[in-house]
């Protein structure tokens, strides 16, 4: 009998946090996403898609998924074309080479606030880096933070910035999966290196590129932190991602049925994502076999 | 190792410093007078290191970082590599679809649990506790699908000579298991407490008391809650900043290898 129930009881604990902390709140999400409720009111009508129909007819909401789609569809493919060029350049084991992985690394492992903050400072109007580098080349100064368009231009910098280390990484692994043999064979028939480029390393990366490219999304429509610390969503909304309005709704207005309508939105379309991901990753575990 | 090309090796190294150079000024900037830092000049001092620590209680929120982390680390280690030797070496009725189910944690985005995980943390009365920070932190099954296919890869034959000597599966677990998967539990180890210092939006919705903030919340406030109307005083904050990235610099610097391995590995997920 204790020998049947052992595999379960080595499991349990971690199953229950799971449970607990991961899907229940699915379900309550769900849930709540039906219902009019402010933490305060001791009852919770429900109230059907009026939740939903409300945050759809909202120019908020639109402005929002179109400023996240915007921050997706510029910084995604910066840093996949900034992390493959680069990541080529580093595969080879010098020191220098090592040097440089460990410097790129280094921002996607620190604290994201202490980025935010120091990149604030950067971005400053009268005492920031950015501007003092204008100074230098005799340009007047930006307000980079208070400007619309500048402001979420920023946020793509800081986030690429951030990121590039990770992306690096993965494609440097990538790259030294692609067989020596070929590049011989390149050098052979005489291929100038854009070319060997374009027509074998390129290909051969590809479903490293792929599944950047999906993580890369993914993460892009969950960036929150830079946005909290750096702009508020500001000026304008011209910043205001996704979960940062998912914040704005839920923690600030106190709005929980359409915050959870929002926060249920957001996770069709990142699940979404990530099985166009898991299938990609099938394919590529077969592609390298 | 190759030797460098030495004028390619240089401009490399300038490209690198240029890269960390906000960073490496910010902690340049720490030890600046106010005076010095708006007039420019040489002025250094540890002032602003002294002011964050006692009179903005950084090290308060460096305790409560380390205490949070070191915690979620713990617990999330020792339940996920429970987990994974169950998975690994056990099959079971329903073992297949729990194994899924805690692989699936992966593609659930963590924001769709903020508002319930506060509801239910509120209806505990573990908001504004060390509790409420660590618990949902445990809840994500990457460490027990890593450790798992590490242990996998562990000759059975060990296991089974441990149990014909009278071993029970704890046993095995701690005796033969643990010892072998050593690395796999460090690079875990590294990946976790990383993740759970450097996280953000839980602590920000479940925290508003003081005494309990982390270093990423007390370094946000810090920053936003300017002390002069507008006017940030940068060389205390980033003195803050500094104190906040500090130890994972030093882990960085120490463990480089094991971390990258432990984040990568987090690509094949």
């Amino acid at each position: 009998m204790l020998r049947k129930l052992t595999p379960y009881l080595f499991v349990a604990p971690l199953i229950a946090f799971i449970a607990v902390f991961t899907y229940v709140p699915i379900v309550s999400s769900l849930n709540l996403s039906f219902r009019e409720w402010d933490f305060l009111t001791p009852n919770m009508p429900f109230v059907g898609l009026d939740n939903y129909r409300e945050l759809l007819s909202k120019r908020d909401f639109w402005a929002s998924l179109h400023v996240t789609a915007g921050f997706a569809a510029i910084s995604v493919p910066l840093r996949l074309a900034l992390a493959l060029l680069i990541a080529s350049y580093l595969t080879r084991e010098t020191l220098v080479s090592r040097l440089l992985r460990g410097a790129l690394f280094l921002p996607y492992v620190t604290s994201t606030v202490s980025i935010a903050v120091v990149f604030s400072w950067v971005f400053s109007t009268d005492y920031g880096m950015a501007n003092a580098a204008l100074r230098f080349f005799g340009v007047a100064k930006v307000s980079w933070l208070q400007d619309p368009t500048l402001a979420l231009w920023v946020l793509i910098f800081v986030n690429t910035w951030k990121q590039l280390g990770y992306d690096v990484v993965i494609y440097i692994a990538g790259l030294q999966a692609i067989p020596q043999e070929l590049y011989d064979a390149a050098a052979v028939d005489g291929g100038r290196p854009g070319h060997v480029f374009r027509r074998v390393t390129m290909p051969l990366v590809m479903p490293t590129t792929y599944f950047l490219l999906v993580i890369s999304v993914i993460e892009a429509f969950q960036v929150f932190t830079i946005v909290n610390v750096m702009t508020r969503g500001g000026p304008a909304g011209a910043t205001d991602l996704l979960v940062n309005q998912l914040y704005r709704i839920g923690f600030v207005l106190f709005d929980i049925g359409q915050g959870s309508a929002l926060a249920v939105i957001l996770f069709v379309l990142l699940v979404a994502l990530a099985l166009i991901k898991s299938r990609i990753l099938g394919k590529r575990v077969h592609y390298e076999a | 190792m190759k030797p460098d090309n030495p004028i390619l090796a240089a401009a490399a190294l300038v490209a690198g410093l240029l890269f960390l150079s906000p960073v490496l000024y910010s902690i340049f900037m720490s030890f600046q007078t106010a005076d010095a830092y708006y007039r420019g000049g040489l002025d250094f001092t540890l002032d602003n290191y002294g002011r964050a620590i006692g009179q903005y209680h950084f090290a308060r929120y460096l305790m409560n970082s380390l205490i949070v982390s070191g915690c979620v680390t713990v617990i999330a280690l020792t339940v996920s590599t429970m987990a994974a030797f169950a998975f690994a070496r056990f099959r079971f009725p329903g073992g297949d679809l729990l194994f899924a189910a805690t692989v699936a944690t992966l593609m659930i985005p963590s924001h769709i649990s903020l508002i319930p995980n506060y509801l239910t943390l509120a209806k505990a009365g573990l908001l504004d506790t060390y509790a409420g920070l660590i618990l949902p932190a445990i809840s994500n099954g990457f460490a027990a699908f890593f450790l798992r296919q590490y242990i996998r890869g562990i000759p059975r034959a060990l296991d089974e000579a441990a149990y014909m000597d009278g071993a029970t599966p704890l046993q095995v677990l701690w005796r033969v298991i643990v010892p072998l998967s050593r690395p796999a539990i460090f690079s875990m180890g590294l990946y976790v407490f990383l993740t759970e210092w450097n996280n953000y939006i839980w602590p920000l919705v479940a925290i508003g008391k003081d005494d309990l903030y982390t270093l990423q919340i007390g370094l946000a406030r810090l920053y936003r809650v300017n002390p002069g109307e507008g006017l940030v005083d940068w060389p205390l904050v980033m003195a803050a900043s500094t104190i906040t990235i500090i130890p994972v610099l030093f882990g960085f610097l120490l463990v480089e290898r094991h971390l990258v391995r432990g984040i990568t590995m987090g690509a094949v997920k």
